[in-house]
């Protein structure tokens, strides 16, 4: 049950990463960037249409992360800890403590993308925007990299 | 008019929690304990060896994360009505930069807080 919850919850979160990411660039890319370039094309897509996207996507990941966890510490926490793997560890708490301030930051990454625009409002929508993607690279590879250490059924 | 107090809801809740996790992560405040293997949940913090023998207590490691969460949602749903509740002049001169300060400074604090576990040596 714990494998296919933990690579359900990998898979969503490679699409939450993918959504998370395209929006954060767009936003810090330059607005007079070249339109044929890369970062031109990458500025014509309507990042606002990512928001509802990333907020189900973040939500369903998170809710899956919360159900793993349980058996994580079970089954792996215990063997991490007599193999000493604090670093490890350390990093793993790390990504949990940013994923509940990411969760409860939701309401408002909601609403900054819903808001008229003026200058303060789109520095804090893309800074608000850029700390949910740290968040999530951030759990997403320290989970991928915990689980190549040690994954469920090792 | 609603439009407007969810958005100081949505502001008054990011911070406050962020801000609220960090500190019952630092003083250990779970709204409840979580016994995974078990499938028990206790009100409150409960230290694994208040419930068994403290040479038995890998066999029932308790879990606060969940309930830090909630201690840290609860004071924030708060915060969150009280800010949609009062009249927007109110909260017009708030930076909206909080918005995004207190999260980034609250995580530097759960990096703090987390930093005994990388001194800890093999």
């Amino acid at each position: 049950m714990a494998i296919v919850l933990v690579i359900i919850h990998g898979l969503v979160a490679v699409a939450l990463l993918g959504a998370i990411t395209h929006q954060a660039l767009s936003s810090w890319a330059p607005a007079s960037a070249r339109p044929g370039s890369f970062f031109g094309r990458f500025r014509t897509v309507q990042s606002a249409a990512f928001t509802n996207a990333i907020i189900v996507l973040y939500l369903v990941t998170a809710t899956l992360g919360a159900i793993v966890y349980l058996y994580f510490r079970v089954e792996i926490r215990p063997a991490m800890e007599q193999a000493s793997r604090w670093e490890a560890l350390g990093f793993f708490d790390l990504k949990e403590h940013f994923m509940a301030i990411g969760l409860a930051l939701l309401p408002a990454y909601f609403v900054c993308w819903r808001q008229p625009r003026d200058e303060g409002s789109t520095r804090t929508r893309t800074v608000l925007t850029s700390i949910l993607a740290f968040i999530v690279w951030w759990g997403f590879l320290v989970g991928h990299v915990m689980n190549n250490i040690r994954g469920f059924g090792a | 008019m609603y439009q407007r107090a969810f958005h100081r809801f949505a502001f008054a809740f990011g911070a406050a929690f962020a801000l609220l996790y960090v500190l019952a992560l630092a003083k250990n405040l779970a709204l409840f304990t979580v016994y995974p293997s078990f499938g028990v949940v206790v009100w409150g913090t409960h230290l694994a060896h208040d419930v068994v023998d403290p040479a038995l207590g890998f066999l029932a490691p308790a879990m606060y994360w969940y309930g830090w969460a909630a201690t840290a949602a609860l004071g924030a749903l708060v915060v969150g009505v009280l800010a949609a509740a009062i009249p927007a002049r109110w909260t017009r001169w708030i930076w909206q930069g909080w918005l995004w300060v207190v999260p980034a400074t609250a995580m530097l604090g759960c990096v703090y807080l987390t930093l005994p576990w990388f001194s800890l040596n093999p």
